[in-house]
């Protein structure tokens, strides 16, 4: 029977910046169909595990995989296998949402027809009205909310979160945890760095909190109430202390 | 549709939505319209007036009663240069060189009569020519549209976006410069079009015409290039476009009056005053014809009579003060030939230190190229000088030896009552004196005097192009 490679993999990795080691050590795998929660305090190393995935950083010592393929060795092979949406969603102010997502599903080779484009839009929960609008006076709601149709109609296997929810209202934040849960049940891999306890504890099943580049504490979901919050906020709040001294 | 394409696209469909870009494209290819047109009608205008003041010369001269040659001489003719058939497109130092002369005998004049002496200021800032508008204007408008290609795409996130979607480092950047070049295209084609009709109107050679647009198309793509790789080093839009406009101002507008002025204080140019006084001094120094004792003259008298074996002037079967003439001409023609030659190589210096400042700055090196490839650069106003010169020459010698075969010596030393009758020679003679006739360049030697100016430019576009091969490695690495 053959071994199939986890969407995610990173294994001992390191990545200095001159000579500051900013992921030292780190390993964590994410397989098919659920939502990885990476937490820590500013500089503990996140965006660099994400840009590592990304293939825009170079591990300095470890192996990373995207489905199988080393990001620092192929990074065009393995980002046609993710979907990424940094904090603020970047997409083209001149265009209208429809044809955001029909350029961008152009170039990555995705569906283009507008029927499928706006079942998505409408399973991303954007209102119809902004369809065809440009995205010069959307939210970031909004905005994130065309970037995930276009994500969904990738269909790709691993979809990367930067900071999700910071700057959204409760109703958007619920609205987008409820858009990844969805994503998680196409099979998709999720991982997400937030800051947002209470949002990972809400949909991740796994907790991981990050430290000076490497995992200090990974925690999973269990029974009906998945996580115990005050417990995961005193752990977080001793990991942010730590790192501001 | 690959990547490179759907970029090209996107970039171009940002432009259309952008009506700032709309509105400037088309401003401009009004304006290329306006110049083509206008030079056009200029030189129309120019050609018809120097055709009828030619004409208008010939006949006075033509039209001389009877008279001594030697006065004719002196009565002199006007010759007006002809413009190349490309002077519309790039009218080069025509405006400022004269375009006519006043030939006479014992003095070598200077053109006269240049564009900015005799018209308004308008002329002196630059008359409005497609050329003017491809050099300066054109990349001005391709900075303006295209600083942020890149750097709008790194400072607003959207660069990973792109590369998320599978498009790659070199698909972005060859996307970018796609619609930037087709930008540039549009741009120059109103120029390329009036180019191509002024060429197939005036009759102009293919070969300079494909070396004008070789050239243009160069300098285009060059800036196409380098404005996407200022784009691709610079993270921020703003920076982008202040460092574009420093590199415009700097070589367009600042060198090349820059190294024309260091040429200028490097080979000092003798002023006209200058150098009337030094040929006065040179030609005291060398003899004076009417001074039985000067050295030279005696001897040119020895040589002309051992030659005739005769011992007075009298008795030689010519006219001596004839030959004499031809002498005087022969050896003051030799000292203008020898200042005009200085002048001419001081100038050559100078525009070979200008030259040298062209490979710092391809702006220099393609207004060499356009004004040689047009025929109106100092290499053609020079030609008309020597062609002017040797006209004048042959004219007063022809003269000269008319006063020797036509006049006898008793009659031109006479000095009663109607000695000045029979000095003179019938006005049919003046009239079989030859009119002057330009022999322009042809298009062989002007495409190969654009050559070192389109090689320049060419360097820097491989020079440019190579780095922003290596800039397009590490795009979107440090974000």
């Amino acid at each position: 029977m053959v071994e199939t490679a986890p969407p995610i993999l990173i294994e001992n990795l390191a990545v200095t910046y001159g000579d500051h080691r900013v992921l030292d050590g780190l390993s964590l795998s994410a397989p098919e169909g659920s939502v990885t929660a990476l937490l820590g305090g500013n500089g503990a190393g996140k965006s660099t595990t994400l840009s590592t995935l990304l293939g825009f950083v170079k591990a300095h010592a470890g192996a990373v995989s995207v489905c199988g393929v080393d990001p620092g060795v192929a990074p065009d092979a393995a980002r046609r296998q993710i979907a990424y949406l940094p904090e603020n969603v970047a997409l083209y102010e001149h265009l209208t949402a429809v044809e955001n997502a029909q350029y961008l599903l152009a170039l990555s080779g995705g569906k283009q027809d507008r029927a499928a484009i706006v079942e998505a839009f409408a399973a991303a929960g954007l209102q119809e009205r902004a369809w065809g609008q440009r995205l010069g006076a959307f939210s970031k709601g909004m905005r994130q909310k065309v970037a995930i149709a276009v994500a969904l109609l990738r269909e790709v296997p691993v979809l990367l979160l930067d900071e999700p929810t910071s700057g959204l209202d409760p109703r958007a934040t619920a609205d987008f945890n409820a858009l990844v849960l969805s994503v998680r049940e196409r099979g998709t891999a999720v991982l997400m760095v937030t800051h947002d306890l209470l949002s990972a504890a809400d949909i991740a099943d796994r907790i991981c909190f990050l430290e000076s580049g490497r995992i200090v504490e990974d925690v999973v979901a269990h029974g009906p109430d998945r996580f115990d919050v005050r417990a995961l906020h005193a752990r977080f709040a001793v990991a942010t202390q730590r790192l501001a001294a | 549709m690959n990547p490179t394409s759907l970029i090209a696209r996107d970039e171009l469909r940002l432009m259309r939505r952008n009506r700032v870009a709309v509105i400037a494209c088309l401003l401009l290819v009004l304006l290329t319209l306006v110049a083509v047109a206008s030079s056009w009608a200029h030189q129309k205008g120019i050609e018809d007036l120097r055709a009828r003041q030619q004409h208008e010369a010939e006949r006075a001269f033509d039209a001389q009663p009877d008279r001594h040659p030697h006065r004719v001489v002196h009565y002199g003719t006007f010759i007006f240069r002809p413009l190349s058939a490309l002077a519309a497109f790039d009218p080069g130092v025509d405006a400022f060189t004269g375009n006519s002369m006043f030939l006479e005998g014992h003095r070598q004049n200077t053109a006269n009569f240049g564009d900015v002496n005799q018209s308004s200021l308008l002329v002196r800032f630059g008359q409005l020519t497609p050329a003017f508008v491809l050099q300066a204007v054109a990349p001005l408008l391709l900075i303006f549209l295209g600083y942020g290609a890149i750097a709008r795409e790194t400072e607003r996130g959207t660069l990973r976006v792109l590369m998320m979607q599978g498009a790659t480092r070199g698909a972005i950047v060859r996307g970018k410069l796609r619609a930037l070049g087709a930008v540039a295209l549009l741009v120059a084609l109103p120029a390329i079009l009036g180019l191509a009709a002024l060429a197939a109107t005036s009759g102009a050679a293919i070969l300079p015409t494909v070396a004008i647009v070789l050239g243009y198309g160069a300098w285009l793509l060059l800036w196409v290039t380098v404005i996407v790789l200022v784009s691709t080093l610079v993270g921020r839009s703003r920076d982008a476009l202040l460092a574009l406009v420093a590199i415009w101002a700097v070589s367009v507008v600042l060198l090349p009056r820059v190294a024309t002025d260091i040429a200028s204080a490097a080979v000092p140019l003798q002023n006209r005053l200058q150098t009337e006084v030094a040929i006065a001094r040179d030609l005291r120094e060398m003899g004076d014809s009417h001074n039985p004792d000067d050295p030279h003259f005696a001897a040119f008298k020895r040589s002309v009579l051992q030659r005739y074996g005769v011992t007075r002037v009298e008795d030689l079967p010519v006219n001596y003060k004839g030959l004499l003439a031809v002498e005087g001409e022969k050896v003051t023609s030799a000292l203008f030939d020898r200042y005009s030659g200085e002048s001419y190589a001081a100038q050559g210096a100078q525009n070979g230190i200008v030259s040298a400042v062209g490979v710092i700055s391809p702006a220099i090196a393609l207004r060499s190229l356009s004004m040689a490839a047009a025929g109106t650069d100092f290499a053609a106003h020079r030609g008309f000088l020597e062609q002017a010169e040797a006209y004048r020459y042959d004219l007063v010698q022809r003269l000269n030896r008319l006063q020797a075969d036509g006049v006898t010596y008793a009659d031109d030393t006479a000095r009663d009552a109607g000695a000045d009758r029979r000095k003179r020679v019938a006005a049919g003679n003046w009239e079989e004196m030859p009119d002057f006739a330009y022999r322009a360049p042809d298009g062989a030697t002007l495409a190969a005097r654009s050559l070192p100016g389109l090689a320049v430019i060419l360097g820097w576009l491989v020079f440019a192009g190579a780095s922003l091969a290596i800039a397009t490695r590490r795009l979107g690495e440090r974000q």
